[in-house]
């Protein structure tokens, strides 16, 4: 088994033994840093740390030698699950957490346009929105980051997004999952117009529906008939990628 | 708060509200809420719907009202959004429907730098300003002897969001602390000429929101960007000050306790025994009852019990957590002054 003295970037080594609390996910991390190459680690500590200029010269730098697909997965989202657990763990707080989103552009902007060109599939498609009425994204905008950051690949609708544009986007995007988000208590019911518009439209079966936000509960999105509600960034990933898993099941 | 069994002379809403901001006596826990309890049914009931009410003083004066004349409330707040002084300031606006609050495109903000910040020579009267100044004044006059009519003035720190943008505002305060302390130095002043206004027009307090929300910021952020702000606030403006912040907030309520503001306005996510531990008898609370699970989606009983939660823990003011969801009920918002009453009868000293 490895062990933290594995991983060879300092930086790394102290953020996992300060804020990786829970065994599970310490021993995870641990073992996946410990193979990750040290350029490598050097964009994760570069990333967790928000420098994005550092992130930017780095990732052009790696991908002289490396393969898009490790720079990203080893360099940038192994990097994105440590932001993820200290933001969960209110270790940070949403400024960090914007800052280290921007180093993990600054490092994407290099691997897309390789990772398009060699036609690499996402591992699902994902329709994002604010429901009609929101003019609150920061938080949808925190998921579809770490969304990306996974190997989603994100329709982002924007604010105050009507049933019927949900409805089209994920019709003309052939999307698996759909994810709402509304900050308001006035604007929460519009997620349950929206899903009404799919079962209206003979398209509720075809879509799996996430909903979150600060004033939304498990409560609320049993009562309207979401699939799933995440309460935060983190969880947002975690229940797509269970929701595309059981739709995989349900269609084979 | 003292303990409100020993008999106490009975007051007039105005005076309970005010005698608890300075945690005196009071004959009952006064029921108050400092952001809004506007309701779709109450614009109904007395012809005063969105978005109008947000802009015409005689409709907003009318629909505020109804927290007192209707639902039994001890005080009177007519600024229903958050949104008045963005207007003012030059944000691009949705203004919506009778079913939502009007809400600012932060999408679209209006400054980048410090030097941008600019608060207009005729920021008062500005119609969205003087909308609330009038409406003020026709409540003073109306029912200024006995209820308790507050305003409200935004802080900087939600001024920021409305003009910056929300993920500029907040990278900017975390890539150059100095620079987002001077914007901050900057709007507070549109904070101050619009609450001494009101207090001018009548107001007997001011909420002043400032959303430096435990879902956003840490407790740190708010004693490096705030604490010294929301101190000087309380100097300059002359009146009961209710901070009011939405979401977690335990962690930074001790600095809130020593801004030397009237009371803070909380929310359920705060549990009011660990709130009330935290603030000692340094400043009133207001809340916490639970907006979409409880007022918004459950029942009376429910209210009750949640009502019952502030009033075992001492909590000085009680009403709902923020402005209440618009599709609330009347009976449930009902619900609230009838437990208070409720339970000090429970709770009083046989004479």
């Amino acid at each position: 088994m490895a062990t933290i003295s594995d991983i060879s970037n300092e930086f790394v080594r102290n953020e996992i033994e300060e804020y990786i609390e829970e065994p599970d996910e310490r021993e995870q991390l641990i073992a996946t840093f410990a193979k990750i190459r040290p350029e490598m680690q050097e964009i994760a500590a570069a990333l967790i740390d928000g420098a994005h200029h550092t992130v930017d010269e780095l990732t052009h730098k790696a991908l002289e030698t490396a393969e898009a697909l490790e720079v990203m997965d080893d360099g940038l989202i192994a990097a994105m699950r440590i932001v993820g657990i200290k933001f969960r763990e209110n270790f940070i707080y949403v400024p960090e957490v914007l800052g280290c989103a921007r180093a993990m552009k600054a490092g994407m902007k290099h691997i897309e346009p390789i990772l398009s060109a060699s036609g690499i599939e996402p591992i699902g498609k994902v329709v994002m929105g604010t429901v009609k009425g929101d003019l609150h994204d920061i938080g949808k905008n925190l998921c579809i980051m770490m969304l990306q950051g996974t190997g989603f690949e994100v329709i982002d609708l924007g604010v105050d997004t009507k049933p019927d544009e949900f409805l089209a986007a994920v019709e003309e995007n052939g999307a698996s999952l759909l994810g709402m988000s509304a900050l308001l208590t006035t604007t929460m019911p519009n997620m349950a117009v929206t899903i009404e518009t799919f079962i209206d439209e003979d398209l509720r079966d075809d879509v799996r529906i996430m909903v979150g936000g600060a004033p939304v509960t498990q409560e609320f999105a049993d009562d309207m008939g979401a699939d799933g509600y995440g309460k935060d960034a983190m969880e947002c990933v975690a229940l797509a990628k269970r929701l595309l898993a059981e739709g995989v099941e349900a269609a084979g | 708060m003292e303990a409100t069994t020993q008999p106490i002379e009975p007051m007039t809403s105005r005076q309970r509200v005010l005698a608890a901001f300075r945690r005196e006596p009071v004959d009952r826990t006064p029921v108050c809420n400092p952001t809004s309890v506007a309701t779709v049914e109450l614009m109904d009931l007395v012809g005063a719907p969105f978005p109008e009410a947000n802009r015409n003083p005689e409709m907003m004066a009318r629909l505020a009202a109804t927290s007192y004349t209707e639902l039994g409330f001890d005080s009177i707040m007519p600024v229903f959004s958050i949104i008045q002084e963005s207007s003012a300031l030059g944000c691009k606006m949705q203004w919506e429907q009778k079913d939502n609050w009007p809400t600012v495109r932060m999408r679209e903000p209006i400054w980048v730098e410090p030097d941008d910040i600019k608060i207009p020579p005729d920021f008062l009267s500005h119609p969205d300003m003087k909308c609330v100044l009038d409406a003020i004044r026709i409540l003073k006059k109306e029912y200024g002897d006995e209820v308790a009519i507050i305003g409200k003035t935004m802080g900087p720190w939600t001024l920021g969001y409305h003009c910056f943008g929300v993920e500029p505002f907040l990278l900017m305060s975390l890539d150059d602390p100095g620079k987002t302390k001077l914007c901050l130095d900057r709007m507070k002043e549109a904070t101050i000429q619009f609450g001494l206004a009101q207090i001018e027009a009548g107001a007997d307090a001011l909420t002043l929101p400032d959303h430096a929300t435990g879902d956003l910021v840490s407790g740190e952020y708010y004693k490096r960007y705030l604490l010294d702000l929301h101190i000087e606030f309380a100097e300059r403006l002359p009146v009961a000050l209710i901070l009011h912040i939405c979401g977690r907030t335990l962690d930074r309520m001790d600095y809130i306790a020593q801004t030397g503001m009237a009371a803070f306005h909380y929310d359920s996510k705060n549990p009011p025994s660990e709130a009330m531990s935290i603030v000692q008898n340094r400043i009133s609370l207001v809340g916490n009852i639970n907006n979409p699970e409880t007022l918004f989606a459950k029942g009376p009983e429910t209210v009750r019990e949640e009502v019952y939660r502030n009033l075992e823990a001492s909590v000085h003011l009680v009403g709902p957590e923020c402005a209440i969801p618009l599709q609330t009920s009347i009976e449930n918002l009902k619900e609230i002054p009838r437990s208070v009453k409720d339970w000090h009868k429970e709770h009083s000293t046989p004479n």
